[in-house]
């Protein structure tokens, strides 16, 4: 007898692909507290309760989770749509809630942003960010590029730190050519699942989409996303107009027709893993995780604690993968027009000496 | 030097998996450099960068990786060492987090308390460590099965944690939790334990690192640990009421192998802990209360079968003391003595600029202790776990005047091991401490024993030597103290971590409370040893 079981919640991107006509999938990759499925090129991720919503997410009980752990692998079929995900080897199916979905993206026009207040809270995160940042990540060249301050030189920071500079010199000068040159450079860069480019690129144009009126509608296939619904703004709702710029420049158009989030999440797709490429694109959109997204609703707000608090969920987010996020946010809002005092040369920033270069933290 | 290398097909690890498992690979003899990353192009320069590109082994593959398959390389002195590395590898991303086999017939993993029952039906306790939001659950699963519960889980609201303990103690149980990190029942250590003696001594705990300080002590005035039952931090709380810490010592006052009881924990409510002491004096045996930040004199009257102390150090002496061994083998404040001299020549060669102590600590109960030390000595102690509210470290501060860090709170452990288990945040501050030009002295905990860096030394002491060396090299000294918290016995080997740590030039003491006085003696003076509290007792 097939056990029937009802997820917690789920992210709207998802919806559609549970509404579709039946497709085989597979276990991608499992982890104690998540479970990623492919269909069709698309990737969408169970995980346990209490673990941050991404997405293309869907929860369910932790109990349930550890038995999925303990019983499946990697390449187990799977079935997803007429409503449900079906997995035979277990005899077990998963539906979604009759419920609202959850929202990834932030409503950000929900608030006034206040350029000085932004700017305020942005050098609170990277100065906080530049005392936890660990060597094995990209967070610590928050120390070279936005705070002028010395680093560590690793070759991951002596390949990254010249193509993150070309990333914000090329957006802020509408260079497509140079933003996806810079973006194929840091796709795939780095340690972790995914790779600390990936997660620091992923950051960036979350905040571009998000401050841009371009992210929304456009030319999602299917394969792409799973979010697109009809006439709207790809994401079944409205899009979002009058996001608010106050004091805020927006992100510069593209000479190209498509906006300069997609354009990176386009360059990066080949070059990196599925898991990456599919987080970039739901970010191209403004999709963001539940802590990104959290730290994003309280930037516009007055309490510099309470960014912090959100600063450090994101922060604590896998291994090094927070501290290049909240990177990749910060170095969002300078090509945003936020105001840091950046060392575009790198000729009187950059690493620390040699000595404190040999000493691997 | 040679290169080895791994490729694992359409294979993914999480990070802290993969950063772990490599970082353990570094370890190993011989290896030079290692890394395990997604095969991106991006990767395979980077690889090249680093000199680990594994060229040769590529290039004989019949198709090429690609994004979504692992690589593994290690670089090593020589062939034999890079394979051994390399199977390391694979073993512990086998087996994450797990120990290695110990070549006995393995038991299937138990994955309910049902299976776990049913592979072994005598066993009593239960050990939880799942998420805390079903935490309350498995506990109250287990106490109804009649079992004593070690809740290593945090994240369990006060609420269900005295719903939990009044469960317990009606059953007669121990609910040894939550958040609760070290225990040893019957010899056997569990979570974060030290390797002592069996003896005479029982303690009940409200403190994880305060109990492996105490057996510490005591194992090394050559006495032994009856039991060590932990109590969760909040026990002696007022929404608490010390239930698990009275039943402890309930259970301590029958067991026959316990003479002496000790209770140790860091700031009780004053009626609680009041009341707590009103039932240990109907107790028959020898009490020693440890209540940190709180003055014996604030529960006169006290019955004279038990005794306050108000450092882990004066409570080890007077608990070895009633249990017949000599205090005096205590190594507690009397080690400063010996080190007088050293201490005064280090004082001497400080920079004008040089003036507070930088405290960078693992234990939170040791922390706490050195605070109330160091505010005594020295006045203000800036920290994020401040004495005062005055006191608290602003977000952006590192460092204020004094300084005491712990490093094992949320803020920094969140999603990241335990500075206890992997030094890299600790490493990070006292970099930075070091750096710092009015830091006149660093104090450190080290805590040995099981689920603790299996050598801490090999990561600290060469660092401490080098942050040394450069501080000299820029006309200034760099003292550093090493509180080291662990026993002979221990896999890391108290004498063999001591001698690597002094050898670097570290001073080290075994007393937590001689530690810190030596700190704030470097910067008052070496007066500040003769005027230390209890040092001529």
């Amino acid at each position: 007898m097939t056990l029937t079981l009802e997820a917690l919640d789920y992210s709207r991107p998802i919806r559609p692909l549970f509404a579709q006509a039946a497709r085989t999938g597979f276990v991608h990759s499992i982890f104690p507290k998540a479970l990623n499925i492919v269909v069709d090129e698309t990737l969408f991720v169970l995980l346990s309760a209490g673990v941050s919503r991404m997405p293309n997410s869907a929860r369910l009980p932790a109990c349930i989770m550890e038995q999925l752990y303990a019983k499946l692998r990697p390449g187990v079929e799977v079935c997803v749509g007429n409503g449900k995900l079906s997995i035979p080897m277990l005899d077990l199916s998963v539906h979604l809630p009759d419920k609202a979905a959850w929202e990834p993206v932030p409503v950000i026009a929900a608030h006034s942003w206040h350029g000085a207040t932004v700017v305020r809270h942005a050098d609170v995160i990277a100065r906080h960010l530049a005392q936890r940042a660990r060597e094995d990540g990209l967070a610590h060249l928050v120390k070279p590029l936005l705070l002028q301050q010395a680093t560590w030189e690793t070759p991951l920071a002596k390949i990254a730190l010249p193509l993150l500079r070309s990333l914000l010199r090329a957006s802020r000068e509408q260079d497509v050519v140079g933003v996806e040159q810079a973006a194929r450079g840091l796709a795939g860069l780095g340690p972790g699942l995914t790779p600390s480019g990936d997660d620091t690129l992923g950051g960036f144009i979350g905040v571009m989409a998000l401050l841009s009126f371009q992210a929304g509608p456009d030319d999602i296939k299917s394969k792409d996303l799973v979010g697109r619904q009809g006439a709207t703004d790809g994401w079944g709702r409205t899009p979002t107009r009058g996001v608010p710029t106050c004091g805020i420049t927006r992100p510069p158009s593209t000479k190209s027709d498509r906006p300069l989030a997609r354009i990176i999440a386009d360059a990066a797709r080949p070059c990196t893993t599925l898991l990456s490429a599919t987080l970039l694109a739901h970010a191209a959109r403004g999709a963001v995780a539940e802590h990104v997204g959290e730290l994003l609703m309280a930037l516009p707000g007055e309490e510099s604690a309470t960014v912090l608090r959100a600063a450090e969920r994101v922060l604590a987010y896998g291994a090094c993968s927070g501290g290049d996020t909240l990177l990749g946010l910060l170095l969002g809002l300078q090509a945003a027009g936020i105001d840091y005092p950046t060392d575009d040369t790198g000729e009187n920033y950059g690493y620390t000496s040699a000595a404190q270069a040999e000493y691997v933290l | 030097m040679v290169i080895q290398a791994l490729l694992k097909r359409n294979t993914y690890y999480d990070s802290i998996t993969l950063m772990s498992v490599i970082q353990f690979v570094k370890e190993q003899a011989a290896v030079d450099d290692a890394g395990a990353v997604m095969a991106t192009g991006a990767n395979l320069a980077l690889m090249e960068q680093a000199e680990l590109l594994p060229a040769a082994f590529l290039a004989e593959l019949e198709k090429q990786p690609g994004p979504e398959d692992l690589l593994i390389a290690i670089r090593a002195s020589d062939e034999a060492a890079a394979r051994a590395a390399l199977l390391v590898a694979e073993q512990k991303l086998a087996a994450p987090g797990k120990k290695e086999s110990s070549g006995s017939a393995s038991t299937p993993a138990a994955r309910s308390l049902e299976m776990a029952l049913r592979h072994d039906a005598s066993a009593n306790m239960a050990l939880i460590s799942v998420a805390g939001e079903h935490a309350w659950l498995e506990a109250e699963q287990a106490l109804r099965k009649g079992l004593h519960v070690f809740l290593f889980s945090n994240n369990v609201s006060v609420e269900q944690e005295r719903r939990l303990k009044t469960l317990a103690a009606s059953k007669g149980l121990l609910l040894m939790g939550p958040d609760c990190g070290t225990a040893i029942i019957n010899g056997v250590g569990l979570g974060f334990s030290n390797v002592a003696p069996r003896g005479n001594i029982g303690i009940v705990g409200a403190s994880g690192t305060g109990m492996q300080q105490l057996t510490c002590l005591i194992a090394a005035a050559g006495l032994g640990i009856s039991q060590a039952i932990g109590t969760g931090g909040r026990d002696l709380s007022e929404a608490i009421d010390g239930i698990m810490m009275r039943e402890g010592l309930a259970l301590l006052e029958r067991d026959p192998s316990t003479e002496v009881i000790v209770l140790v924990s860091k700031l009780p409510a004053k009626h609680v802990a009041q009341a707590l002491l009103a039932e240990a004096a109907r107790c028959e045996k020898p009490v020693v209360a440890v209540f940190l930040g709180k003055a014996p004199e604030e529960f006169e009257p006290v019955d004279s079968i038990i005794k306050l102390a108000s450092t882990h150090t004066d409570g080890a002496e007077l608990a070895v003391s009633f249990a017949g061994g000599d205090h005096k083998r205590v190594p507690g404040n009397g080690a400063l003595l010996a080190l007088e001299s050293k201490l005064a020549e280090q004082h001497a060669s400080l920079a004008p600029s040089q003036r507070y102590v930088r405290a960078l600590y693992s234990g939170g109960t040791l922390c706490y202790e050195a605070m109330l030390l160091l505010s005594e000595q020295v006045g203000e102690v800036a920290s994020n776990i401040p004495l005062r509210p005055e006191w608290e470290l602003a977000a952006h501060e590192q460092y204020r005047g004094h300084t005491a860090l712990d490093l094992g709170t949320d803020e920094f452990t969140r999603g990241k091991p335990h500075p206890m288990i992997d030094p890299t945040i600790r490493l990070h501050y006292l970099e930075q401490a070091a750096q710092d030009s009015e830091t006149a002295v660093i104090l450190l905990d080290i805590v040995l024993g099981f689920c603790s860096h299996l050598n801490p030394a090999s990561v600290y002491a060469p660092l401490i030597q080098r942050l040394r060396d450069e501080a000299q090299a820029a006309g200034r000294s760099l003292p550093v103290i090493v509180s080291l918290c662990g026993t002979e016995g221990d896999p890391q080997r108290l004498s063999a971590q001591r001698a690597a740590l002094e050898a670097a030039g570290a001073l080290v003491l075994e007393s937590n409370e001689a530690a810190a006085f030596a700190a704030a003696s470097l910067v008052r003076g070496t007066n500040g040893i003769s005027q230390s509290r209890g040092l001529y007792d």
